[in-house]
């Protein structure tokens, strides 16, 4: 939009939307082109399958199949509850034919590090689906009856956070929802997943939009993507041409634009803060990836089985990238690329900015697990001789969330808790563009994240420290009321009965110990109170 | 294999602390290449001494605070400081001087303070304040051998020297020149014999604010006025083609994205119009020209080099502007109404204290906060439309 249309716009107001700038970002060598050298590869059906579950805990997994037990493709195997919000859950489908193997603890490619359950699954080869039900009148259908079917079909947010869709799409059904972000800028360096999902199948993906707006009941749909990804628009556009549903958005090539509250600030210039969700302000971004599962969950009645990964590094013969079953071990992947997995070959998940070196080549593809970069010598940045801050100022500028983090350094540096949290550690998105600037390798990223877990901590234990507080000072009161209630029984019948004094005593005590426990909070605060009097008195 | 970074980000945009100095220091040449064109090896001489002595003192303070030296050195920030400093103080003050200074720039307002990041004072500023204090005289006097002549001098009726123009002029970079400049720079060294230089003691050519502190009328007005060659060195214009070369050297690093416009703006625009508000032409109180303040001066080096040092300076972009406008007040009134000839350093310095308040105060809105922001913490109605 030129410059006189969006001054106009924002003066009179109007429908129209444009692309505005996010605060700061970066410009850093992408590294796309090797993987997008060529189409996307189904992959060929590995030997064993370790299926993520998502949970190190079993006792949130229902099981629908036992060890021993044939199954065929698209099958359900288990359900696993998600404490997100209201109790939720998530579907787990077997991505081929075989035999289940044995339900244990393994590595699983995501970036929280841990272990998880896994239901192994060897493959018999033969691939014989289940007797799959599509859905014929996906585009008739009202909300409250997509988001069962998706819930149905495992999906899960594919950008990277897994959040369960059904809920997202949920937790705004109450209001209708003003927009729809289809989330294709990709903007993190190495990534290209989206963008070969996207030049192939746009048609697909439009289809899988229109479905996402009506479960979400939107009034809009944008499809935000790159300025830079030139293939994945043409096919966007000619997939929009006769589609009045959904418009097209190309937004500013930078990192990180693909963020969710930066592309929102992008595409409606709302500035959403860390405390505010998208869904109680109108809009819902999903990301490109779970709308073509979408699609396919409707239009061919296939639950959420495969993904796209890219696989990427110098140290691949054949980068590109892979349509992967969910549960393929990453060495699997190694070799298809023509790399043989040796136990040192240090490997990222994700991209080269945000992403985190993969603990192990046996960890499996889960729903969430987008890029594979195996990097060859000195191809990525190695462990850099720390300086001292020199307070130049290019973090700032590059920081999208327009903080200060050479301030944030020096209040980390002295752990203090105050200036961080009013200069906005909490705001802090952990995108890696104000290390990726710093003239002084400064590992900022990692301090950040170690601050944000000392206030985190620290904040517990004044939480754990008040309710202690609050038991002691209950207890003192308690006691000296026992003792006041003891004590006239004592004067009255000296030597006497001493073991009947108690035993009346006691039930008195515990009597007035149940009743005071209203009373007793108010007491202390009279108490309180009569102190503070008496010690401004004494000031004065 | 080398190893990988130990946590995200593994990409670094190649920036180093040493890539930044060395586009400064290439920043420096023209205006320093100016300078010798104009005044000589005076220059030069001093950035040697101050340039081996800044090291020297690097080397022994890192090992003093068992630090890895070779890695601290190598982020060439005292060959910076010893730079500017160079620049700073006069060319021809004798070799003790810039000794003096640089040492005490290094050592005491630098490396005492925490080293490189921690010293709020800006150190070749500290070093320059230190010296005017400490030897006001040698400070002051700017000396050229090519305003020494082998003949005598011409004064004019006030009995101080008149420009270049009046007298037998010798090349600054001619052999007599060179020698000329040894000997300004190490006294001890008049007593050998070398042709034809007598020094007369004590003189000095006057620097355009010399002249308008002192003098009636600009020198530099009227030399512009009669129409001489700008390069020539006959002509008065070494001061504001020396300007102008640090003023491309400024613009060179804001292109490469080294330094922010604000502060060197704000230092500018503040001076231009302080300037301009108290020029009075022809009023019996001459304050010198904006174009004096700005041109005549080392107004250009202090706003893009001296000020700039990220170190000391405020580090907002609103702080910025308000360092940059309180250093371009400073250096206007020092020069004006206090009694230093020029005030870049004291100016600075001053700008040095009010930094962390302004870095307090002067903070940038956060993302999503602030009542700028057109976000609502109200649930969303149906029907509100979402402003584009």
């Amino acid at each position: 939009m030129s410059l006189t249309q969006q001054l106009a716009t924002r003066l009179f107001g109007g429908d129209s939307i444009f692309a505005r700038r996010i605060a700061g970002g970066i410009i850093a060598p992408a590294n796309k082109e090797p993987s997008l050298r060529s189409r996307i590869m189904a992959t060929p059906i590995p030997e064993l399958l370790l299926i993520p579950t998502g949970t190190e805990d079993s006792s949130t997994i229902k099981l629908l199949v036992a060890a021993g037990e044939q199954v065929h493709k698209y099958q359900k195997l288990a359900i696993v509850e998600v404490s997100v919000g209201a109790c939720t859950s998530v579907s787990v489908h077997a991505p081929t034919s075989g035999v289940i193997t044995s339900i244990g603890i393994s590595i699983v490619a995501d970036h929280s590090n841990q272990n998880q359950l896994c239901i192994g699954l060897a493959s018999d080869g033969l691939d014989t689906p289940q007797q799959l039900v599509p859905v014929e009148n996906y585009a008739q259908l009202a909300s409250s009856e997509i988001i069962p079917q998706i819930r149905e079909a495992g999906i899960i947010g594919m950008g990277g956070a897994g959040f369960p869709t059904a809920e997202k799409l949920n937790s705004g059904s109450e209001s209708e929802m003003e927009l729809l972000i289809i989330n294709a800028a990709e903007c993190e360096p190495y990534i290209t997943a989206d963008e070969a999902l996207i030049r192939e199948r746009a048609d697909k993906i439009v289809i899988g939009a229109e479905i996402l707006k009506r479960a979400a009941k939107a009034r809009r749909c944008i499809i935000a993507i790159e300025d830079s990804k030139p293939d994945a628009i043409v096919a966007l556009q000619l997939a929009l041409e006769n589609e009045n549903n959904c418009e097209l958005l190309l937004v500013p090539s930078k990192y990180p634009t693909g963020s969710e509250r930066q592309l929102i600030q992008c595409v409606t210039g709302r500035e959403l803060s860390a405390s505010q969700l998208p869904t109680e302000n109108g809009i819902v971004m999903q990301n490109v990836g779970t709308t073509f599962a979408v699609y396919e969950a409707f239009v061919e009645g296939k639950p959420c089985i495969s993904r796209i990964t890219t696989l990427c590094g110098q140290a691949l013969k054949t980068p590109k990238n892979f349509e992967v079953l969910i549960g393929t071990p990453a060495e699997f992947l190694y070799q298809l690329c023509g790399m043989q997995a040796n136990s040192n070959q240090q490997s990222i998940l994700g991209g080269s900015l945000m992403g985190s070196e993969l603990r192990s080549n046996e960890a499996t593809i889960c729903k969430t697990s987008n890029c594979l970069i195996v990097p060859g010598r000195n191809e990525l940045a190695g462990v850099e001789a720390e300086h001292a801050c020199i307070r130049c100022g290019f973090c700032a500028d590059a920081c999208p969330a327009k903080l200060l983090p050479q301030q944030l350094l020096a209040f980390s540096k002295v752990s203090d808790n105050t200036q961080l949290i009013e200069h906005g550690l909490l705001d802090c998105i952990e995108c890696g563009a104000c290390d990726y600037v710093c003239p002084s390798h400064i590992p900022l990223v990692s301090i950040y994240k170690k601050s944000k877990e000392k206030l985190q901590e620290r904040a517990q234990k004044l939480e754990y420290s008040q309710y202690w507080q609050q038991r002691f000072q209950f207890r003192q009161y308690r006691v000296k009321k026992e003792k006041e209630q003891a004590q006239p029984k004592k004067l009255d019948t000296p030597r006497q009965s001493g073991q009947e004094s108690k035993q009346e005593s006691s039930p008195q005590a515990a009597e007035t110990a149940i009743i005071s426990k209203e009373q007793a909070s108010r007491d202390i605060a009279a108490a309180v109170a009569r102190v503070k009097a008496r010690r401004d008195e004494q000031k004065k | 294999m080398s190893k990988l970074a130990t946590s995200a980000p593994f990409q670094h945009s190649g920036r180093s602390i040493a890539n930044l100095m060395n586009t400064l220091m290439a920043a420096l040449l023209p205006g320093i290449f100016a300078s010798i064109w104009f005044f000589g090896f005076g220059i030069l001489i001093n950035i040697v001494i101050a340039v081996s002595f800044a090291l020297l003192a690097e080397i022994a303070m890192l090992r003093l605070r068992n630090k890895n030296f070779r890695l601290h050195l190598a982020d060439r920030s005292a060959l910076v400081s010893a730079l500017l400093f160079a620049i700073a103080i006069p060319p021809g003050s004798p070799w003790w001087l810039a000794v003096l200074g640089i040492l005490f720039a290094i050592v005491i307002a630098k490396h005492l303070y925490g080293g490189l990041g921690q010293n709020p004072f800006n150190p070749a500023m500290c070093g320059y304040a230190m010296l005017l204090l400490a030897f006001p005289l040698e400070m002051t006097g700017w000396h050229i051998p090519s305003a020494i002549s082998s003949g005598e001098l011409s004064v004019d009726s006030l009995g101080i020297p008149d420009g270049v123009a009046q007298q037998q002029f010798i090349s600054p970079l001619s052999w007599t020149g060179i020698m000329q400049a040894i000997q300004l720079a190490f006294p001890f060294l008049q007593s050998a014999s070398f042709e034809a230089t007598s020094l007369a003691d004590g003189l000095a050519m006057a620097t355009p604010l010399i002249e308008f502190k002192m003098a009636g009328n600009s020198a530099l007005l009227a030399a512009r006025e009669s129409g001489a060659s700008l390069i020539a060195r006959e002509s008065e214009t070494a001061w504001e083609i020396i300007n102008i070369g640090y003023l491309l050297g400024g613009l060179y690093l804001l292109y490469r994205g080294i330094i922010s416009w604000h502060i060197p703006l704000s230092i500018i625009a503040t001076v231009l119009a302080l300037s301009s508000l108290f020029y009075a032409p022809g009023s019996a109180a001459i304050v010198g020209t904006p174009f004096l303040h700005l041109f005549g001066s080392a107004t250009m080096i202090g706003a893009f080099f001296i000020a700039t040092d990220p170190v000391s300076a405020a580090t907002t972009p609103t702080g910025k502007l308000a360092y940059g406008i309180i250093i371009g007040a400073a250096i206007y009134s020092i020069r004006v109404w206090g009694s230093y000839l020029d005030s870049i350093a004291f100016a600075v310095l001053f700008g040095n204290f009010c930094a962390p308040v302004l870095d307090h105060y002067c903070r940038p809105r956060i993302f999503g906060h602030g009542t700028l922001s057109k976000t609502s913490s109200k649930a969303h109605t149906a029907g509100d439309p979402i402003e584009p």
